[in-house]
C-alpha cells in the first residue's frame, strides 16, 4: 500500500517531537544543575536564560515571566501549553501525530507514545520540584529512548521508517547546532592556553547538553579543550549527536527513500549541499571560515532539507 | 411489554439457570473473591493502552474516556440467533429496496403506503441521489440494527442505523479482551467468532467497486480526523482491512475521478468507506462550509468513478418518522410479514394520539425525531414530574419533532457491579454488511446500563459494553 | 427558429487556491421544444472533465484545476433549433418522477396570501398555473416599467408603496420563478426551476423561469417575469428544485463569477 503524503509528514514530525522533548529535558537539566552550583551573583538566572536562548524560547519566556528562576523556567520548559516547544507541547504533538498515523506505526510504538503522554498528562506541575524535577527530566529521556527502542525493534524498514528516522536526526542536528551557536564564543581559539574556571563551566554545559561529557574523555583522553569540544560535536562520526553523524544518518534514510521509490528528488540535492559543509573539512578550516557563520549555514541547510523533503513527498 | 419484571437472560423465574448461561454460571461460581474485580482492572488497562477511547462531547478538548467494559459476557443461544438474524436480513433487504425505490420510481409513495410528504419534505431525503444506479443496487452497505429483548421469544427493533453506524470496533475489542481475560470460559463453550468482520467488510466493499476498478479495488476509509469521537474505530477498521485511512485533505478529484495524495504521487481510489456525514461529505454539493469533505467527490460518485459507502441519502430509511412504516415497507417489497417487531409508536401530530400521550407521559419514552446518542430523550418512569411537564410543553410546541413509544422492559444480564454480580438492562446492536451477499456477524455489540434500574444504555449517558456470545450448536 | 448562443463565464478564485473544483450545468438537452444542433464548452480542464447526469437529469461537468492563476474563462457556444409549443414540454425521458418537485426548499417559500385563493379552486391545473403566474407578476411588479412605483405584496397582501426617489432594485427573474414555484408546490402542484437563455434584443440572454406539471400535458413552462409561457425564443439549459440546485456554475472555493450570454437569431 502506498503511503499518504500526510502520513509521511506525521511520521517525520512524530519523531522530531519525541527528539525535541528529550532535548528540552536535557537542556533544562543542564540549566538546573548549573544554577545549583554557580556561586556568582545572578549566575543561576544567567545559566537558565542561556538555556532558554539555546532552545529559542527566551523571547516567549520574557513575554510571560519577569524573573528567570528555577521554578518559572522549569514550568515554562516543562509544562506550559503556550510554549510550543515545552515538553508538554512536544509530547502532545508527538502523540497527536502518532494518533493520526496509528495504523502506520507498530503497537509497541503506539503504546510507548500513548503511555508516555498519559503518564505525563497526569502529573501536577506543582508537585514537581527539586529532586522530583530531576527525576522527571530523566523520565522524559527514558521515554524517548523507549520509543526509539520500540521503533528500532519493531517497525518495517520501509518508507515509514525512513521518514521517522529523518525527522529524528534532522531535529537532533538542529539541536546540536543551536547549542553550539549559543556558546560559540567560548569555543573560539584564543591566545590563553588554559581555560579559566568560567570557560570550563561553559564547556561542561555544552557537553552535558549534548550528553557528551563522559564520552568526551573516551574519545580525546584529554582535559576539556575548546577545539576538541567543537570537533567532537561537529565532525566526529562516532559521536551520535554530532552534526556530521546526524547528517549522515539523514542522508542514509533519504537514500533509502530514493531506493524504495526508484528516484532521487530535490531533497537529495539539498542533502548533498548540507553534507558538503561537514565533509572533507576540519576544525581549523571551520574556525577560519567563522564558527558562527558555519553553524548558521548548517542550520539553514538543515532547514532546506526539511523543506525540500516536504515538497518532494507531498507533505502538506 | 411494559410489565414490571424485566426478562432476566440468565435466570428463570424459579431461580434456575437458563440453558445458554449454564457454563457461565458455573464459571462465575468458581471465581475467587475479588477475581472479577481484578479482571475489571486488567480490562481497563488493556483498553487504555490500546488507545480505545472515545472523545466526550462538550467536555474539555482532549478529554478521552474508555467506555466501561463489563467482564461478564452476554450469551445468546444458537436457535435464538437464527431467528434474530433471519429477521435482520429481511429488514436490511427491504430497507435497501425501499431506498432504491425512493430514489427512482417512488412506487411506494404512488401506492399511498407511506405519505409522500413524509419522504419528499424530509431533511434526510437527498434529491441529488435521484436516478443514480449504485453498484448491485445497494445503498446501505453497513447497518447496525438496535434490538431489545423483552421476553424469551420477544425481540423488538428500536431503530435502524443506515448512515454511519459506529461501535463495531468495540464488538471486536471486547472479544479480544474477553479472550485474554477468561480463556478458560471460552474453552467450555462453543462461541461463534466475530473476528471475521474486517475481512467480511473488505469483501463487501470490494464487491461494490465501480465497473472500472481493477481486480483489487483500492479502498479508503474517510475519517473526519483524530478529534472525531469514533476516530479510534476508523483507524482500527482501516488497519484491520489493510485499507488507507484518509482525511478529506488526502483525497482530491481529477478528471472526474478520486485520488489520494501519496508520497509518490496520486493513486486512484475505487471505494470509499466514509465516516463523514452526508452534509459534510462534499462542499461542492452539500454544505459549502464543510472543511472535512472532498470537493467534487459526489459528482465523481454520480459519474460512476467511485463508490461511496454508505451512499448519501440513506438516512431517509432510518428516520424516526419513517421507522413506523418499516413493517409496511417489508410487506410492500418482499411480500412477507415482518419477522422482527417494531415498537409501537405514537404520532403526536394526530390529535387523539397526542391527547393520550400527554395524559400518560409518565409511562412513555419520548424521543426527538433527529436526536441520537440518548440526547433529547426522556424515559417517563425514571424521570421527574418537572421533566414530564417540560416534555409535554415540547410536544405541544412541535408535535412533529417527537415520537413517543411505550417504555419497554429491556431484558437484564448479570453484570459485575462493585465486586458483586447484579442484573442490569441491556440492548443489542448486531452489525450487518450488504454487498454481493448479506453478512451478519454473530452477536454484535451489547450495551449495558450500569446504573441500577436505568434503561439508557448510551455510552454518553453512563452505559458500558459487554462481549456478546452466540453459541454454536 | 434557430438560435445562436455565445455564453462567457469568467471566474476569479481567491489567491493561493491550491485546487479549484467546478460543477457546470452548461449543456442544454434536446427535447420537444428544442434540438441542439451544435454545442461546445471550452476552458481549462474541460477536456479532462468528469461528465455525468445529475439527480435532475441535467448533463453536468466536473472540472478541476490545480493552482489556478488569475481569471478562468469558460466559453460556451452553440446553436439550437427551437419550436413554439405554447410552453408545453411534455414528459422527457430520463427525468426523475415529477413528485420530487413537490419538495419545499428554503428559496421557494411563498406567502400564503399568494396561493390561498386557489386552495379550493375547481379549475384545472393549467388555469390555476396561469392565474398564479399573473398573481406573481402583480406581486413583484412587471419588469417592463421599472420606473413606475410598484405594489409590493410579498409579505402577504399588504401593499407597500415605494417612497419617491428610492431606487427600486428590480427583482431578478429567479425571484419570480421561486415565488411561482413555491406557490404551486403549496397547492401540491409539482413545479421546478429552469435556467436557460432568452432571445431578446440588446440584453443579456441568461434567464430563469419555472415549469409546472400537469397530469395530462406533462411539464409546462411559465415565465412569471415576462408573464408568458416560453416560446421559440427560449432555450432550456438545466432544471432543479430551485436556483441553488441548478446554477450554471458552482465552485469550491467560493469564487467571483461574471457571466454574459449573447443570444441571437442564427
Amino acid at each position: 500500500m502506498r503511503m499518504l503524503g500526510r502520513t509521511a509528514q506525521n511520521l517525520f514530525w512524530l519523531s522530531r517531537y519525541v527528539e525535541r522533548a528529550e532535548n528540552m529535558a536535557r537542556l533544562l537539566e543542564v540549566g538546573y544543575r548549573m544554577s545549583l552550583t554557580s556561586r556568582r551573583e545572578g549566575g543561576a538566572s544567567e545559566h537558565l536564560v542561556s538555556m532558554l536562548k539555546a532552545a529559542e524560547m527566551d523571547e516567549a519566556f520574557a513575554e510571560r515571566h519577569e524573573v528567570a528562576d528555577v521554578d518559572t523556567v522549569a514550568h515554562f520548559m516543562m509544562f506550559d501549553p503556550a510554549n510550543p516547544s515545552s515538553v508538554y507541547s512536544c509530547l502532545l504533538a508527538a502523540r497527536t501525530n502518532a494518533r493520526s498515523v496509528r495504523t502506520a506505526i507498530t503497537t509497541d510504538m503506539w503504546e510507548s507514545m500513548n503511555g508516555a503522554w498519559l503518564e505525563f498528562s497526569q502529573i501536577k506541575p506543582r508537585d514537581v520540584r527539586g529532586a522530583k524535577l530531576l527525576g522527571l527530566l530523566q523520565w522524559v529521556r527514558q521515554r524517548s529512548h523507549e520509543f526509539r527502542g520500540a521503533l528500532l525493534g519493531t517497525i518495517l524498514r520501509d518508507d515509514g521508517f525512513a521518514f521517522l528516522q529523518a525527522g529524528n536526526f534532522v531535529e537532533r542536528a538542529d539541536n546540536t547546532a543551536r547549542i553550539l551557536d549559543m556558546k560559540y564564543y567560548v569555543l573560539l581559539p584564543r591566545s590563553s592556553l588554559v581555560g579559566g574556571e568560567i570557560d570550563i563551566q561553559q564547556w561542561t554545559l555544552i557537553l552535558r547538553a549534548a550528553s557528551a561529557h563522559r564520552s568526551y574523555g573516551h574519545v580525546y583522553h584529554d582535559r576539556y579543550k575548546a577545539h576538541n569540544i567543537a570537533d567532537f560535536l561537529i565532525l566526529r562520526t562516532e559521536m551520535p549527536r554530532s552534526l556530521v553523524y546526524c547528517a549522515h544518518f539523514v542522508r542514509d534514510n533519504l537514500n533509502l527513500l530514493a531506493r524504495l521509490y526508484g528516484r532521487r528528488e530535490a531533497c537529495h540535492e539539498a542533502m548533498d549541499d548540507l553534507l558538503k559543509l561537514v565533509e572533507g573539512t576540519n576544525m581549523d578550516q571551520i574556525f577560519a571560515h567563522g564558527l558562527h557563520e558555519f553553524l548558521n549555514d548548517f542550520i539553514d541547510g538543515n532547514n532546506r532539507v526539511t523543506d525540500t523533503l516536504s515538497a518532494s513527498y507531498n507533505f502538506y | 411489554m411494559g410489565e414490571n419484571t424485566p426478562f432476566d437472560e440468565m435466570y428463570n423465574a424459579d431461580g434456575s439457570v437458563r440453558e445458554p448461561y449454564r457454563a457461565l454460571s458455573e464459571w462465575l461460581g468458581e471465581q475467587p473473591e475479588k477475581g472479577l474485580a481484578l479482571m475489571q482492572v486488567d480490562a481497563e488497562a488493556i483498553f487504555r493502552k490500546l488507545g480505545i477511547t472515545f472523545a466526550v462531547y462538550g467536555s474539555e478538548e482532549g478529554t478521552e474516556k474508555v467506555i466501561p467494559f463489563d467482564v461478564i459476557p452476554r450469551i445468546i443461544a444458537a436457535n435464538e440467533w437464527r431467528k434474530l438474524s433471519r429477521g435482520i436480513e429481511q429488514r436490511v433487504k427491504a430497507l435497501n429496496a425501499f431506498l432504491y425505490d425512493i430514489y427512482h420510481r417512488q412506487e411506494i409513495l404512488k401506492a399511498g403506503r407511506i405519505p409522500e410528504k413524509l419522504i419528499l419534505n424530509n431533511a434526510a431525503f437527498c434529491p441529488q441521489m435521484m436516478g443514480l444506479e449504485p453498484a448491485r443496487g445497494v445503498y446501505a452497505h453497513i447497518i447496525g440494527v438496535d434490538i431489545v429483548r423483552v421476553g424469551p421469544d420477544e425481540f423488538y427493533v428500536l431503530e435502524d442505523n443506515l448512515r454511519t453506524p459506529s461501535g463495531v470496533s468495540y464488538m471486536l475489542e471486547d472479544r479480544e479482551a474477553m479472550m485474554m481475560l477468561a480463556p478458560d470460559l471460552f474453552q467450555r463453550s462453543k462461541v461463534a467468532p466475530v473476528e471475521t468482520y474486517p475481512e467480511n467488510l473488505r469483501r463487501t466493499l470490494e464487491s461494490v467497486a465501480p465497473a472500472g476498478a481493477g481486480r483489487n479495488p483500492v479502498i479508503a476509509v474517510l475519517t473526519p480526523g483524530i478529534y472525531n469521537s469514533a476516530y479510534f474505530e476508523h483507524s482500527f477498521l482501516a488497519d484491520q482491512m489493510g485499507a488507507q485511512l484518509c482525511e478529506g485533505q488526502d483525497l482530491f478529484v481529477d478528471g472526474g475521478k478520486v485520488y489520494m495524495r501519496t508520497t509518490t504521487g496520486p493513486e486512484r481510489v475505487d471505494v470509499i468507506y466514509r465516516r463523514i456525514d452526508d452534509d459534510y461529505l462534499d462542499p461542492l454539493t452539500f454544505r459549502p462550509d464543510s472543511m472535512l469533505g472532498v470537493p467534487g467527490i459526489f459528482d465523481a460518485y454520480r459519474a460512476g468513478n467511485v463508490t461511496l459507502v454508505n451512499a448519501p441519502g440513506t438516512g431517509i430509511a432510518d428516520d424516526k418518522a419513517v421507522y413506523t412504516y418499516v413493517p409496511e415497507i417489508i410487506e410492500f417489497y418482499l411480500g412477507e410479514k415482518a419477522l422482527l417487531n417494531n415498537v409501537p409508536t405514537y404520532n403526536c401530530t394526530d390529535v387523539d394520539q397526542r391527547a393520550w400521550v400527554l395524559e400518560n407521559i409518565g409511562d412513555l419514552v419520548v424521543k426527538e425525531v433527529h436526536g441520537s446518542g440518548g440526547y433529547g430523550m426522556m424515559v417517563g418512569p425514571t424521570s421527574t414530574k418537572a421533566q414530564h411537564e417540560e416534555f409535554k410543553k415540547k410536544i405541544i410546541a412541535r408535535p412533529d419533532n417527537y415520537i413517543v413509544q411505550p417504555t419497554l422492559a429491556l431484558s437484564t444480564c448479570p453484570t459485575h457491579i462493585n465486586n458483586d454480580v447484579a442484573p442490569r438492562h441491556v440492548d443489542l446492536r448486531p452489525y450487518v454488511l450488504v454487498g454481493d451477499e448479506v453478512r451478519i456477524t454473530p452477536g454484535g455489540l451489547t450495551r449495558v446500563a450500569l446504573k441500577k434500574g436505568s434503561l439508557v444504555v448510551n455510552s454518553s449517558q453512563g452505559g458500558g459494553t459487554k462481549d456478546t456470545w452466540v453459541l454454536e450448536d | 427558429m434557430r438560435i445562436a448562443i455565445d455564453h462567457r463565464l469568467s471566474v476569479t478564485v481567491p489567491q493561493g487556491t491550491v485546487q479549484a473544483v467546478f460543477h457546470l450545468l452548461l449543456t442544454p438537452p434536446s427535447g420537444p421544444t428544442q434540438t441542439v444542433e451544435s454545442w461546445s464548452v471550452e476552458g481549462t480542464g474541460i477536456g479532462n472533465a468528469g461528465r455525468f447526469t445529475d439527480g435532475f437529469g441535467n448533463a453536468a461537468h466536473l472540472v478541476n484545476q490545480l493552482r489556478p492563476e488569475g481569471e478562468i474563462t469558460i466559453h460556451v457556444r452553440g446553436e439550437v433549433t427551437t419550436r413554439d409549443t405554447h410552453g408545453v414540454l411534455g414528459r422527457p425521458a430520463g427525468e426523475p418522477v415529477p413528485a420530487l418537485y413537490r419538495r419545499l426548499t428554503e428559496l421557494t417559500k411563498a406567502p400564503e396570501a399568494l396561493y390561498e385563493p386557489f386552495r379550493d379552486s375547481r379549475d384545472n391545473r393549467l388555469s390555476i398555473c396561469h392565474a398564479l403566474m399573473a398573481r406573481v407578476g402583480d406581486v413583484l411588479g412587471l419588469p417592463e416599467e421599472p420606473e413606475a412605483p410598484k405594489q409590493m405584496q410579498a409579505d402577504g397582501g399588504q401593499a407597500q408603496v415605494q417612497e419617491a426617489g428610492e431606487v427600486a432594485e428590480r427583482p431578478a427573474a429567479a425571484d419570480y420563478a421561486h415565488l411561482f414555484i413555491g406557490a404551486a408546490r403549496a397547492l401540491d402542484i409539482p413545479a421546478r426551476y429552469v435556467v436557460g437563455y432568452r432571445l431578446v434584443d440588446g440584453e443579456d440572454g441568461l434567464h430563469a423561469w419555472a415549469e409546472a406539471f400537469d397530469e395530462g400535458l406533462g411539464w409546462i413552462g411559465f415565465d412569471p417575469h415576462m408573464q408568458i409561457c416560453p416560446t421559440d425564443r427560449y432555450v432550456r439549459l438545466a432544471i432543479g428544485l430551485d436556483a441553488e440546485a441548478a446554477p450554471t456554475l458552482r465552485t469550491v472555493p467560493v469564487a467571483e463569477v461574471v457571466q454574459v450570454a449573447k443570444v441571437a437569431a442564427a
